[in-house]
C-alpha cells in the first residue's frame, strides 16, 4: 500500500488525504481478490518502522484504521472473509483500536471464504525472532529444528508461502514484509500509486503472475495466492 | 438474604403433595412472583435489615439464586430425612444472623414473626401471580396451598402459630402487616431500583459484557416497573413508589405472557437446567460444557459485532474495563479489584463480618457441612476477621474500607488465615485420608482437578492446598479453582 503520500502531494493535499483515499482501494482490492478466487490476501498496512513517522500522521492513521475497521466489519462478515491482524502487538496501538482488531478477528474467525491478513505494526524480522524465541522456550534440540518446524512457530503458522507480492508506486524493496514467507514469491511492481490502484490493475498483476515461469529452485509448488 | 432462601424453599412441600403444582416450579411467572415476594419480604424492617447486612444478592446474585434453588429442591425431596436436614441447616444459618439496622433497631433472622412474614409473602405472591395472569386459583386449591405453606413454616419453626389457621384470617393478617409494619426499607429499594440495573452477568455470559449490559439496560428498568406495579397499593403509597402510566398494563401483560408458556410442550422450560447452565464456569468439564462453549463463542461473536457497529462517541472514548485488564496482567489483580470481587461479598463497599460469614456460608453450603464442622469453619473465619480487623481497621469504625485494605495488603497472611486454610482442608477431606481426592475436590470446586495442579497420583495434599488457598487470599493471585468459587456473580 505505497504511494499515499505522493498521491496527496501531487494534488497539493496533506499526506493524510492520501491515507483517506487509500480506503476505497482497500475495499476495491478485497472485492476483486475475492471475485478472482484468491484465497489468501495480505495487506501491508503499517510496518514496525512506520512508527518513525511524525506523531500527528501516526495518530491520524490509527484513527482512520479504526474507522475503516468498524465501518466495513459487517461487510467483511457478510462476504465470508476471515480477517486477522499480523503484528499489532505494540503498546503504542491505542487500546480501542486493539479491541476492534480483536473483535473483528473474533467475529470473522469461522468464515470459510478468503483469509485476509492485515499486517499492522508488522516486521518480518520480528516474526522470525519470535519463532526462534518460541522454539528455545519449548526446549527444542538444535538438531530437530527444520524449516517446517520453524515455520510452525511463526505467527499464524497456517499462512502458506506467498506466491505473489504486488508493491505499488514503483518502489522495489522488500521493506521487512513477511520475510520468511516470501522466499519464493514472484514480485510485481506497478507504477500506479496505491490510492489509484483499482481492480483492473490488480487483475493485470494476476495476469502477469500467471505468465511467470515459477521454478521454486526445486521446491515443490505451493498452492494459493497471496498479494500485497 | 437467607430469609429469601427459606422463603423460596417453602413452596416445595406444596408441590410434593400436589403433583399438578410441579408445573409451578418451571413456570416463568414464578420469576416475576419471586421478585415481588422478595420486595415484600425486604420491606419488613426485620427482614430488610437482615438482608441489607448479610445478603450477597447484590454482588453475587446468580450464585445466590442457585443456592436458593438447590435448597428449595432439598426441601422438596421425597425423603423426610433430607428435608429435616435442610431445615436444620437453614435454621443454623439463620441463627448466625442477628444484629441491628442502620437506625439501631435489633434484628434477628430467627424472629418468628419475620419468618412467618416471609412464608406469607410467598403464598400471597403465588396467589397474586395466578390472579394477575388471568388464571385465578379456586378456593379449594388456595386453601390446600395455604395449608402446605403453613406446614413448611412448621417444619422450620416447630409450629406455624404465627400464621393464622384459617385462610380468611390470613388475608386480614396480610393486609394488616402491609398497612402497619412494612416500611420503605433500604433493602426493598435496592431490589427495586438497583439490583437489576447493576446485575452482573452470570458465569455463562461473563465473556460478553457488552451484550449483557445492552440487554440489562433494557430489561432492568422494565422488571423494576413491573414489580412496582404488582405491589399492594397501600405499600406503594407508603413507600412513595412511582405510578408510571402504562405500568399496570405492562405488568399484567408480562404476567399474562409468562402464563402463556403453559401452552408450550412439557419440558421446554426447566428452571433447574436454566439455572445450572447459567452458573457453568467457563472452563468447566461438565458434559454440557461443549454446547455451552459453542454458545459462548456465538455470544462472543455477537458482542464483538455489537461493539463494532456501535457508533463511535468521539474518537477516544476511554472505557474502564481494559484498565482493569491491564492491572491484572501476570495473574495478579489490584488490591481494589480483589477487595470488590472476593472480599466484599455483600457488595456494600466495606469489609465486615457479614462478608466473611457469607464466604464461610458459601463454603459450608458447597461442602454440605454438618455440625460440628460447620461451626469450626465459621470459628476459623471469625478468628480471621478479628485478625483482619486488628490489622486493617485503622480508623476504628469496626469495618475495613477498600482504602484501608489497599494500604495494608502485605500483612494479610497471618496465622488465622492459615488456620482457615487448614480447617477448610479438613472439611473438604471428608474421609480424613489426609489428601483430597477427585470427588472431594469436585464437591468444593464443582470441577475436576485442573491440569496445572500439583497433583501427584490423583490427589491433592494438605500443604499444596493450604499454599494455593493462601496465594489466592493474600497474594491475590488468580486461581482457576477459587475464582469461580468466590468471585463469580
Amino acid at each position: 500500500m505505497d504511494g499515499n503520500g505522493r498521491w496527496a502531494q501531487l494534488r497539493s493535499l496533506p499526506r493524510t488525504a492520501g491515507h483517506r483515499a487509500a480506503e476505497t482501494t482497500v475495499i476495491d482490492i478485497i472485492e476483486a481478490a475475492r471475485a478472482a478466487g484468491v484465497e489468501w490476501l495480505s495487506l501491508y498496512a503499517f510496518s514496525t518502522e512506520n512508527w518513525n513517522r511524525p506523531g500527528t500522521e501516526v495518530d491520524y492513521l490509527m484513527r482512520l484504521v479504526r474507522r475503516v475497521v468498524r465501518k466495513h466489519a459487517p461487510l467483511l462478515l457478510a462476504r465470508g472473509i476471515r480477517c486477522r491482524f499480523l503484528g499489532a502487538a505494540d503498546p503504542r496501538i491505542p487500546r480501542e483500536l486493539a479491541q476492534d482488531f480483536d473483535d473483528l478477528a473474533t467475529l470473522t474467525a469461522d468464515n470459510q471464504g478468503m483469509t485476509l491478513t492485515v499486517a499492522f505494526d508488522h516486521g518480518g524480522r520480528r516474526d522470525i525472532v519470535q519463532a526462534a524465541k518460541s522454539l528455545i522456550r519449548n526446549g527444542t534440540p538444535a538438531d530437530e529444528v527444520t524449516e517446517r518446524l520453524f515455520a510452525d512457530h511463526l505467527p499464524f503458522p497456517d499462512t502458506p508461502d506467498v506466491d505473489l507480492v504486488i508493491r505499488t508506486s514503483g518502489e522495489q524493496r522488500i521493506s521487512n514484509f513477511m520475510l520468511w514467507q516470501v522466499a519464493y514469491a514472484e514480485w510485481v511492481f506497478p507504477d500506479v500509486l496505491w490510492p489509484d490502484f483499482r481492480a483492473p490493475d490488480f487483475l493485470a498483476c494476476l495476469h502477469t503472475y500467471r505468465r511467470r515461469d515459477r521454478r521454486f529452485g526445486g521446491v515443490p509448488p505451493q498452492t494459493n495466492g497471496d498479494t500485497s | 438474604m437467607t430469609t429469601g432462601t427459606t422463603g423460596t424453599a417453602d413452596q416445595a412441600p406444596l408441590f410434593r403433595t400436589q403433583p399438578q403444582f410441579r408445573a409451578f416450579f418451571d413456570d416463568p411467572r414464578w420469576a416475576l412472583a419471586i421478585i415481588r415476594a422478595t420486595v415484600l419480604e425486604a420491606a419488613h424492617p426485620q427482614v430488610g435489615a437482615a438482608l441489607a447486612e448479610n445478603s450477597t444478592f447484590v454482588a453475587h446474585p446468580w450464585r445466590r439464586l442457585r443456592n436458593t434453588f438447590l435448597s428449595m429442591r432439598r426441601m422438596f425431596d421425597p425423603d423426610p430425612a433430607v428435608r429435616e436436614r435442610e431445615a436444620a441447616r437453614l435454621n443454623r444459618l439463620h441463627a448466625r444472623m442477628s444484629g441491628s439496622d442502620s437506625r439501631g433497631r435489633a434484628y434477628d433472622a430467627m424472629d418468628r414473626a419475620a419468618r412467618a412474614w416471609v412464608v406469607a409473602t410467598l403464598f400471597e405472591s403465588a396467589v397474586t401471580m395466578c390472579r394477575l395472569s388471568g388464571q385465578p386459583l379456586d378456593q379449594d386449591t388456595m386453601e390446600r396451598m395455604y395449608a402446605e405453606y403453613r406446614t413448611f413454616l412448621a417444619a422450620l419453626d416447630g409450629d406455624a402459630g404465627e400464621l393464622p389457621l384459617d385462610l380468611n384470617d390470613f388475608w386480614r393478617y396480610f393486609d394488616r402487616v402491609v398497612e402497619d409494619e412494612l416500611e420503605d426499607t433500604e433493602a426493598a429499594r435496592v431490589i427495586l431500583f438497583r439490583l437489576f440495573d447493576h446485575l452482573p452477568a452470570p458465569a455463562l455470559l461473563d465473556g460478553a459484557p457488552t451484550l449483557w449490559a445492552a440487554g440489562r439496560a433494557l430489561v432492568g428498568p422494565l422488571l423494576g416497573a413491573i414489580t412496582v406495579a404488582s405491589l399492594p397499593e397501600p405499600y406503594r403509597r407508603k413507600a412513595g413508589l412511582p405510578e408510571t402510566p402504562g405500568a399496570p398494563t405492562l405488568m399484567q401483560g408480562a404476567y399474562l405472557a409468562a402464563g402463556l408458556t403453559r401452552f408450550l410442550p412439557e419440558g421446554w422450560i426447566d428452571a433447574e437446567s436454566v439455572i445450572e447452565t447459567l452458573s457453568l464456569p467457563p472452563d468447566s468439564d461438565d458434559p454440557r460444557a461443549r454446547t455451552v462453549s459453542a454458545l459462548r463463542a456465538r455470544v462472543k461473536r455477537a458482542s464483538a459485532l455489537l461493539r463494532l457497529v456501535t457508533p463511535l462517541s468521539g474518537d477516544t472514548g476511554p472505557d474502564p474495563a481494559p484498565t482493569a485488564t491491564a492491572a491484572t496482567e501476570g495473574g495478579r489483580r489490584s488490591a481494589e479489584e480483589f477487595f470488590h470481587q472476593v472480599l466484599d461479598q455483600t457488595g456494600d463497599g466495606h469489609l465486615d463480618w457479614p462478608d466473611l460469614a457469607a464466604t464461610a456460608r458459601e463454603l459450608a453450603t458447597r461442602l454440605d457441612l454438618d455440625e460440628p464442622e460447620e461451626t469450626r469453619l465459621y470459628d476459623a473465619f471469625a478468628a480471621w476477621w478479628r485478625e483482619l480487623q486488628a490489622a486493617l481497621d485503622t480508623d476504628g469504625d469496626g469495618r475495613v474500607s477498600a482504602d484501608e485494605y489497599a494500604a495494608a495488603v502485605p500483612s494479610l497472611a497471618g496465622p488465622a488465615l492459615i488456620r482457615v486454610a487448614e480447617v477448610l482442608f479438613d472439611a473438604t477431606d471428608k474421609d480424613g485420608s489426609g489428601t483430597i481426592n477427585a470427588d472431594e475436590y469436585r464437591a468444593l470446586f464443582r470441577t475436576a482437578f485442573h491440569r496445572d495442579l500439583t497433583t501427584t497420583d490423583g490427589t491433592y495434599g494438605r500443604s499444596a492446598f493450604v499454599g494455593d488457598f493462601l496465594s489466592f487470599m493474600s497474594g491475590r493471585r488468580r486461581n482457576t479453582a477459587y475464582d469461580p468459587l468466590l468471585t463469580d456473580a
